[in-house]
């Protein structure tokens, strides 16, 4: 190396020993927490010992709910609450209100933590009130879906959206602008989780072109997923308005074959030529769940369709609408039709 | 010797420094966005009941491809491990790339397979079918016999017959835990552009496994094992973490990521010309997405784990890492046009040129370094007090990066419990210095000379097997 001058070493030096005071701190860092992680189950175990017994005679006898409650200190209260979350997550019903009742004396707590700096905090606490704390602490949890965190907001979505609490469907509905991003048949589930209730307003949601096209798809799925029989019409009349929606077009074929009636084969039929493959593979299956023998032709033709997915939906739809014999036919012959023909036999007859 | 040698000297032990530099920074760096992201990954955990959250409400289909090659003696309890996954909807196919062994007649045997028909929905290039088998016992195994083509290739028999919009690659003799898909799944359930996640690789060496279950976790009780733990711990909790709080993760580990299937048959699936197709296939996804205009992320998930068995020797563990640099460099070369480009964004102007200059070039600067740096010591031209104090800082930056990876790793997941363990970790940061990074380095360069040569192959691996635990009334 080139001479170096003492200041550059002398710095050198320097970083020596800032490292080395980096690497003892993280060293210090791993310890500490090691140390405060294993006095945290330590008590945890200790107070879930002290708790689990009269918890589970509260449960068992309601009338001693309030034996438990000498038996939280002041300081302990927000374990107390977790562990009887804990517990909530498994029981229904009457053991679930025995539950909300063991932790009512402390959720004013836990409603204040909805303003915490921290979104996590904030999560926590509306999953808890979520849980344990609804319809009483509703305000807490609306407000969740409006919380600046997405977290927060779909932590509230998912506990909103229960049957048991249809009243906050409208609220719900009115902040799904919010989850956008989410994965489609997620936010289905959860609006097809909030029961019959909420059908209607799906239904005219559906028909409605003002609203984005993602968000009629999940009405779509969501209808679907609730096997909604009053949802075929409108879905037809969507299907009418559809353009170049492929992802729409698909969720509303999808709830055709669901809930569809012979009928509706017409507005069906023509999606089967051209298009998305997505398209094209729900028209196949739609048209194989709501058509009979007269639409083989279209379906053994759909057989030969580039993509293998619309290929494969269209040999499905052929058994479904009756063309089992001629598949079977068709699986004696050489070639792919042939392929697609004896697995499709094969999904339904088995080995 | 004329001052022209020595300037040329002098320029490699800048450029060493240089190079030495700016890779601890950027380790550095990496670092400590994980932290922060690890932190509120961890707090996020605690805020959130993952399982109520997904189990309650709709979990897209996957389906687990798991190439095998020869696996006869680990492939039933690697497949039954497969069938005690927590999630509500998932197909298994496990390929067999034309093993020589029993492969195929073991799982046959075990798991009441009966020959089935399964037509493809992709058709990405792949060795020919054979047969394809189903399970009586399990509706939702299947397994695939196909003409030997290699593990990209197998993967590429399997995505042709997945019919699930996403899927699982994964190595069949890795063990998934239980909760693992559940885990892994909940970026593609908040977030619908994502297209790839991947999950955390840990060593099962020393672990104990019962019906395919890691029940007991302890350090292995070999040196060198031990030595990848931690190795591991760095490059997941520390390095990928960080690359994922930037935006710009490029490799999700073959053994264990989950992929939105149409992305990955509409960018052409595995390559099957790379020894490292699980990194060459996330930097052409960015590239197929950046260049589609598709709006897109590719996650790292710190908290699914796959077990895997690491090499206990060094012939094995030099084969492998020549392996792991010739993917490394294979990949980046193929896609160089990336390098630096700010159409590909974070991923092309910051992951690619880590990764190109530090990762792929490294070990050639870090060797070159290494010889002008014994020279000139040679010579009589080093001014020693100024290498002690640079092999000081060399030392000491190594044990402070893998000491926060070992506070990373104390900070979210604690996955060795016994107090023994954490102290041996400690220990390992200081004895790594002492001949395993070098050893680390030359196969590295090995593995840089041998992709420059064109060499193929992935190089023979050997595997002790885990350590099961005899069941209960067993022998």
């Amino acid at each position: 190396m080139n001479p170096v001058s003492d200041s550059a070493l002398a710095l050198v030096s320097l970083i020596v020993v800032a490292i080395l005071v980096i690497a003892i701190l993280f060293s210090l860092y791993a310890i500490l927490l090691r140390v405060g992680h294993s006095r945290r189950e330590a008590l945890q175990a200790e107070l879930q010992d002290r708790w689990e017994g009269p918890v589970l005679s509260a449960i068992a006898d309601p009338a001693r709910v309030s034996d438990v409650h000498p038996l939280v200190p002041q300081r302990y209260r927000m374990h107390f609450v977790q562990f009887v979350l804990d517990y909530a997550r498994r029981v229904r019903g009457a053991e679930r209100r025995t539950l909300r009742r063991l932790v009512e004396p402390y959720l004013d707590e836990i409603a204040e933590r909805t303003q915490h700096p921290r979104a996590e905090v904030r999560t926590r606490a509306v999953q808890t009130l979520g849980t344990l704390g609804l319809p009483k602490y509703s305000k807490e949890v609306l407000a969740g879906l409006e919380d600046p965190s997405p977290l927060v907001s779909m932590v509230s979505a998912r506990y909103l959206a229960r049957p048991e609490f249809p009243e906050f469907g409208p609220a719900l509905m009115d902040h799904l602008d919010r989850f956008e991003g989410w994965n489609r048949f997620f936010l289905a589930s959860m609006l097809a989780a909030m029961g019959p209730e909420v059908s209607p307003v799906l239904r005219d949601g559906l028909v409605d072109g003002a609203q984005p096209p993602w968000l009629r798809a999940v009405y779509a799925e969501a209808l679907r997923m609730q096997v909604d029989a009053r949802s075929a019409d409108p879905a037809v009349e969507a299907l009418s308005t559809v353009g170049e929606q492929r992802d729409l077009a698909a969720s509303l074929l999808r709830l055709l074959a669901a809930v569809g009636r012979p009928e509706h084969v017409d507005a069906v039929r023509p999606l089967c030529n051209g298009g998305a493959e997505i398209v094209r593979a729900q028209s196949f299956h739609a048209l194989g769940m709501l058509g009979d023998e007269r639409e083989l032709p279209l379906l053994f033709a759909g057989m030969e369709d580039d993509s293998p997915w619309a290929a494969l939906h269209a040999a499905r739809g052929a058994r479904e609408a009756g063309g089992a014999t001629l598949l079977r036919e068709m699986a004696h012959e050489e070639g792919d039709r042939a392929r697609l023909a004896g697995q499709v036999l094969f999904e339904e007859e088995g080995a | 010797m004329s001052d022209a040698f020595w300037t040329v000297v002098w320029t490699f032990n800048y450029i060493v420094l240089g190079y030495f530099i700016v890779l601890h920074v950027v380790y550095l760096g990496t670092s400590l966005f994980a932290f922060r992201a690890l932190r509120a990954y961890a707090l996020r955990l605690k805020s959130l009941d993952l399982t109520d959250l997904i189990t309650s409400a709709w979990a897209p289909p996957i389906t687990l491809i798991a190439p095998a090659y020869n696996e006869e003696a680990t492939c039933v309890e690697s497949v039954r491990s497969l069938l005690t996954l927590e999630y509500p909807d998932y197909e298994i196919l496990v390929v067999n790339d034309g093993s020589k062994d029993a492969t195929v007649e073991r799982l046959k045997e075990a798991f009441n397979l009966y020959e089935a028909s399964r037509v493809p929905t992709a058709e990405l290039e792949s060795a020919e079918v054979r047969r394809i088998f189903r399970s009586r016992r399990h509706p939702n195994l299947w397994v695939i016999d196909k003409e030997n083509g290699g593990k990209a290739d197998a993967l590429n028999a399997g995505l042709n017959h997945c019919q699930t919009p996403l899927f699982c690659a994964m190595d069949a003799d890795s063990l998934l835990e239980p909760e693992a898909l559940i885990r892994i799944v909940r970026p593609f359930l908040e977030d619908a552009d994502t297209i790839a996640a991947g999950g955390v690789l840990r060593i099962a060496n020393g672990c104990t496994v019962r019906q395919g279950r890691v029940v007991d976790v302890r350090l292995p009780k070999k040196l060198l094992p031990r030595l990848q733990v931690l190795e591991y711990l760095r490059a997941f909790l520390a390095g990928r973490m960080g690359w994922d709080a930037l935006d710009a993760t490029l490799v999700i580990s073959g053994a264990f990521g989950i992929f939105k299937r149409d992305v990955v048959v509409s960018a052409g699936g595995y390559s099957t010309d790379t020894v490292g197709e699980d990194m060459e296939l996330v930097v052409r996804m960015h590239r197929y997405c950046r260049e589609n205009e598709i709006p897109y992320r590719i996650h790292f998930v710190p908290d699914p784990v796959a077990w895997t068995e690491c090499p206990e020797s060094l012939a094995v563990l030099g084969r492998q890492r020549d392996r792991w640099q010739r993917g490394l460099f294979q990949s980046l070369l193929r896609h160089r046009v990336m390098l630096l480009n700010p159409r590909y964004g974070r991923a092309g102007m910051v992951a690619f040129p880590y990764f190109f200059f530090l990762e792929m070039l490294g070990p050639v600067i870090e060797f070159l370094g290494y010889f002008s740096f014994t020279v000139t010591i040679l010579s009589g031209r080093a001014d020693w007090p100024f290498v002690i104090a640079f092999l000081c800082v060399a030392m000491v930056l190594g044990v402070a990066l893998s000491l926060a990876a070992v506070a990373l790793e104390e900070l979210s997941f604690r996955r060795y419990p016994r107090m023994s363990d954490l102290l041996a970790l400690f220990t390992l940061t200081l004895i790594e210095n002492f001949g395993y990074r070098q050893l680390s380095a030359w196969w590295r360069l090995k593995g840089t000379v041998s992709a420059l040569r064109g060499k193929e192959g992935w190089g023979h691996m050997v595997r002790t097997g885990f350590n099961v635990e005899a069941e209960e009334g067993a022998p």
